[in-house]
């Protein structure tokens, strides 16, 4: 297949209603023949795997590139000049190498994204009128999320919707007239936006005893991580302190797993219980792998969650993440990251030796 | 039943407070239980101990000590006493290593303190053992006598069976009072040593205590540093420094930290003879305890020019790691240890197929790796539990400018190579801070005496009491029978 | 199935014994590459049975008595599944075995010998040297070469061609003892008489007799009892044999 014959496939695959297993991985295999034809570093990865396309019948099999990679290699199947946006993951350190995903159209991450927001995030409505916790895409054009947080915005926002933050900080006042004029309204409203700007907004909002009561049909999407803070500790704390400070239902705070890496989100069905369950539409299919073995692990053990995700056409469709996670029905548990181990015996491990190195 | 771990003598056991440690290598689960004393009951026992360093253990020539541990050793040794079938079985369990690895390592290691080897230990330190029994002429001329602590409080590391035997010992060759704690790790040896030694003679068992409590800063800890006369602890350079941080200026600490050990591989070890049973040697070290020791190899250095290339030694060592999977199979690893063999991977796998002269030899289910490269640049960790890199050198004598920035983690190279070259390379490489060098498959069974990061095991936990020549001469004028 | 994802090449295995060989190893999932010289049709006619039986197969034409041919031959393969498991040197240089008019010794000219040598262990020689780098770097790999009972036993003495027969069992014993180490296995099959091959086509009903007579299996082997030891020696079944020669010839030599 050629590039436009992958996008044309694929966009036909996800307005797709149902599809069925065998199809998800027909198309998976034509995306990885695609994928290793084309993206020349991928090819070299699998080749040391002993992979190609001609060695892999399932999608399960096809190698998964280490979320890592997109740091150190450029993982592209277009040439650099038909390359119409870069995201880049976020460096938490300045001259923190970053990840790039080219992307040379946007029309199958855009199509994925509707898709999936609408049946996810906006079953019962066509438009509803948002608050957007995050700078614009114009402000941030190399950040996913930023273009995620664009398209909800222009596809699904009514009248009034309107961005609270800029990169230089949130409008507070503007913010607090607009959710108090909801309050007043009997029109859902939804708020979106980073995990960590709800936390600073909740801190907020506890510190000067402030609650809103948005109406019912409210809903929060929150993504990101909270950076830094241990994940699965704080989830519950998290969760019921937003829905109080907002008198939205647990059930409609709904978080959102995505990555720079990938060009499809997973969502839950609300977070009445901590950790949620996450799952994808019909497009993206995850595994959970022993790390070192690479072998799924048993339903219902810990492992690191593989995902492959056909969207990605461009990259790489099969990660590796660093994300810990347990396969349940129909989804999986997102359960934070796998940090490294400390050496129990007496011999140096990389994580303290890179301490010591950087000083 | 649960089996007790832990040992003290003079707390009543139904008092304690007992914490049950679950343990699933993928030998068989386990549990057993360590004591959680309280700061009460560890402070009676740390004045116990104190006392009966002061009143039975100072007053026993060390002759008759290093009988005692013998005889202890002696039936550890012996396969079929119950407290050594007892390790056998649940070693394997509670650290995931193949029970066969850990029937020869326990009787490797325990050679180590039989009766010669403790007089070994003796002499290494000390040019006149009875000095710790009573005041010796000294070479500079007076009198000295050296007293070991009255309380030396050990903090061991887990994952390394039996390590704090070696500590333990040391501090009852000095008699020193001891009580050590545990790591969650490796409870075991610790516990059953010191029971065997108690029922062999109680009197020394009411010197020795083996206590447990959660990681980290804590109240007990507290207790033990400031009751303690001599610190000595295993760890992270974090945890060591926040220890001796807390350890009273006025109380001595001891620190052993993380350390990187390498091999050296000389082109005349390389002749199609005698490469494979080098690759061979370079392999046990590297499964010995999965590279948990600090003594065990994260890197070799292999030199270019011989009837073997390094690459080929490279394969070599690949295909060793494969066949040491029949002897000593791999123990299963918890997802922290697997991630950080599989980021290790990772990143050198990357390295593969970006830069040339580069390698990477990998079992497909992932129990060993080999990454090679035709250049040694940066020195850093392997990804540990039978993962090693390979280096390409032009002459041996490149290595130690290579590896002269990280001196302070440098501690045991394992060198095959002839005599001229070793002698040299010894030279280079003590310069640089190596304080060990042994020969290939020994890098991890240190022989007795040896001096562990450079120190002395005896000698720094004593202090020395002279009577000056002065003194002597002085009271000379004071005897009754003076002309 | 239990060459299920291994890529095995057989040389010369169009049809004959190879094929056989071919076929067996399909129906236990392996990936084979149908090597042949000039009959495409025999070659493809394989491939597709290969497919029927659940394995996959791929046909390259390449000459094995051409250095340069078997490089790209190997460079082929690793082109396209990006490693090799097995090899079966199978493919020979066509040998008359006609028991009536065979060369007696005194007729046999030392360029007979030589061309038989050149014959028989040129291609498993170059085969072997392109190969081993590729088992090396994956620290594993198996190679298994064709023989013949008749060195063992030379019921007829074809002088040259069995010569060069005992020289590729001396030639795969060395070869064991030094690539063991990087655990790469070399195994020899000795097959009888096998009927019906291109080789066996014209010998007489009497020595099919002469032969029967000796065996105490009491029959001649068909190219299909050949493909079993092969597949034994390939699998982990027999993963610590090498070094070794399989007599498959109905107990007829016993070794």
């Amino acid at each position: 297949m050629n590039e436009k014959q992958v996008i044309d496939s694929l966009t036909k695959f996800i307005i797709r209603h149902k599809t069925r297993e065998d199809e998800f991985d027909t198309l998976a295999l034509q995306i990885f023949e695609y994928q290793f034809n084309n993206n020349l570093p991928y090819q070299r990865f699998c080749r040391q795997r002993e992979t190609t396309p001609k060695t892999v019948q399932s999608w399960k099999s096809i190698p998964a590139v280490p979320i890592n990679a997109y740091k150190s290699l450029t993982l592209s199947c277009c040439r650099p000049e038909d390359i119409k946006r870069t995201f880049m993951t976020s460096g938490t350190t300045g001259d923190e190498l970053r990840g790039k995903c080219h992307h040379p159209t946007l029309s199958v991450y855009d199509t994925s994204m509707i898709t999936a927001f609408k049946a996810r995030f906006m079953p019962d409505l066509k438009t509803i009128r948002m608050g957007i916790l995050f700078p614009t895409e114009n402000e941030m054009p190399n950040s996913s999320l930023a273009h995620y947080l664009a398209l909800a915005y222009s596809n699904f926002g009514s009248d009034g919707s309107q961005y609270f933050i800029t990169t230089e900080g949130v409008s507070l006042e503007k913010l607090f007239a607009e959710l108090e004029r909801a309050e007043k309204n009997s029109e859902p409203y939804a708020l979106l936006g980073a995990s960590y700007s709800f936390v600073h907004l909740i801190d907020q909002m506890e510190k000067s005893n402030q609650t809103i009561q948005l109406p019912k049909g409210s809903r929060i999407l929150d993504t990101g991580g909270f950076k830094g803070q241990s994940r699965e500790l704080d989830l519950d704390d998290f969760y019921e302190r937003l829905s109080e400070r907002f008198s939205v239902p647990r059930a409609s705070c709904v978080n959102m797993y995505g990555m720079t890496e990938l060009s499809t989100q997973f969502y839950d069905n609300g977070n009445q219980i901590c950790p949620s369950k996450k799952s994808g539409p019909h497009w993206i299919r995850s595994q959970v792998i022993n790390p070192a073995t690479g072998i799924p692990t048993p339903k219902g053990e810990r492992g690191i969650l593989v995902h492959c995700d056909l969207a990605h056409f461009n990259c790489v469709a099969t990660i590796q993440t660093e994300d810990i996670g347990i396969e349940i029905d129909n989804g999986f548990l997102l359960l934070g990251r796998a940090k490294g181990a400390e050496a129990k015996g007496c011999s140096m491990a990389v994580a303290e030796f890179l301490k010591i190195a950087q000083g | 039943m649960t089996l007790n771990l832990g040992y003290f003598q003079g707390i009543e056991s139904s008092t304690t407070e007992w914490k049950t440690l679950s343990f699933d290598r993928g030998r068989g689960a386990i549990e057993v239980a360590v004591p959680v004393l309280s700061e009460t009951q560890l402070k009676s026992l740390c004045t116990r101990v104190k006392k009966m360093s002061q009143t039975y253990l100072k007053t026993i020539p060390v002759s008759d000590l290093v009988n005692i541990i013998d005889t202890t050793i002696s039936s550890f040794l012996d396969r079929t006493n119950p407290y050594r079938q007892q390790a056998e079985d649940l070693l394997p369990r509670i650290t995931g290593y193949d029970p066969e690895m850990i029937r020869l390592g326990l009787t490797s290691y325990l050679k180590t303190f039989r009766k010669v080897e403790l007089n070994r230990f003796l002499s290494e330190d000390f040019s006149n053992p009875k000095i710790l029994d009573e005041f010796q002429p000294l070479p500079k001329g007076g009198l000295g006598r050296a007293y070991g602590p009255d309380l030396l409080f050990h903090i061991w590391a887990g994952n390394v069976p039996g390590l704090p035997i070696w500590s333990l010992v040391s501090g009852l060759l000095v008699k020193a009072g001891n009580i050590g704690k545990v790591s969650s790790a490796e409870p075991l040896m610790a516990s059953l040593f010191s029971k065997l030694l108690a029922e062999i003679d109680p009197k020394l068992g009411e010197c020795i205590a083996i206590v447990w409590w959660e990681g980290g800063q804590n109240k007990w800890e507290e207790v033990l540093l400031k009751q303690a006369d001599l610190v000595l602890a295993y760890g992270n350079n974090d945890t060591l420094r926040q220890i001796r941080n807390r350890t009273p200026i006025t109380t001595r600490c001891l620190t052993y930290g993380h350390k990187i050990s390498f091999g050296m591989i000389s082109r005349s070890a390389l002749d199609t003879g005698k490469s494979w049973t080098t690759a061979h040697q370079a392999a046990y070290d590297i499964v010995r305890y999965d590279q948990q020791g600090c003594y065990s190899p994260q890197i070799f250095f292999v030199e270019e020019g011989g009837a073997v290339s390094p690459e080929q030694f490279a394969q070599f060592l690949a295909r060793e790691l494969e066949n040491f999977e029949n002897k000593f199979p791999s123990r299963s690893l918890t997802i922290e240890e697997a991630s950080s063999v599989a980021s290790w991977r990772q990143s050198e796998e990357l390295k593969a197929f970006s830069e040339e002269k580069r390698a990477f030899l990998a079992d497909p289910n992932g129990r060993w790796s080999v990454s090679y490269s035709e250049t040694a640049g940066e020195i850093y960790p392997s990804g540990l539990n039978r993962t090693i890199q390979v280096f390409a050198v032009g002459s041996l004598r490149e290595v130690p400018s290579i590896v002269k920035p990280y001196k302070a983690f440098l501690q045991t190279v394992g060198i095959a190579a002839s005599p001229e070259e070793l002698i040299q390379l010894a030279s280079q490489l003590g310069a640089i801070g190596v304080t060990r060098i042994s020969a290939l498959e020994h890098m991890t069974t240190p022989e007795a005496g040896w001096h562990h990061d450079g120190r002395f095991n005896l000698l720094d936990l004593v202090t020395v009491t002279e009577v000056e020549r002065t003194a002597e001469t002085a009271a000379e004028a004071f005897s009754d029978y003076v002309d | 199935m239990k060459f299920n994802k291994q890529i095995v090449l057989v040389t010369g295995s169009s049809r004959g014994i190879g094929a056989a060989i071919a076929k067996a190893f399909a129906a236990e999932g392996a990936t084979v590459i149908i090597n042949y010289i000039k009959n495409s049709a025999a070659a493809i006619e394989t491939a597709e049975k290969c497919k029927e039986l659940g394995g996959s197969a791929k046909i390259i034409q390449a000459d094995v008595s051409s250095g340069e041919q078997i490089q790209k031959l190997i460079d082929e393969i690793l082109q396209d599944f990006s490693k090799i498991d097995i090899l079966v040197n199978n493919a020979f240089k066509p040998y008359i075995f006609d028991s009536e008019n065979r060369k007696q010794f005194h007729e046999t000219s030392w360029n007979d010998y030589q061309e038989q040598l050149d014959g028989v262990l040129f291609s498993s020689y170059t085969l072997c040297q392109t190969i081993l780098p590729i088992f090396k770097k994956r620290t594993k790999g198996n190679i298994i070469n064709i023989a013949s009972d008749l060195v063992a036993r030379p019921t007829i003495p074809y002088h040259d061609y069995m010569t060069a027969k005992a020289a590729l069992i001396g030639f795969s014993r060395n070869l064991a003892m030094e690539v063991g180490q990087f655990g790469i296995r070399v195994n020899c099959v000795a097959p009888g008489l096998v009927y019906p091959t291109d080789g066996s086509m014209n010998t007489k009903e009497g020595l099919k007799e002469l032969i029967i007579n000796q065996t105490p299996l009491r029959r001649i082997a068909a190219p299909e009892d050949v493909a079993g030891p092969v597949l034994f020696l390939a699998s982990s079944w027999s993963g610590f044999i090498t070094g070794q020669t399989l007599y498959i010839d109905g107990g007829l030599v016993m070794r």
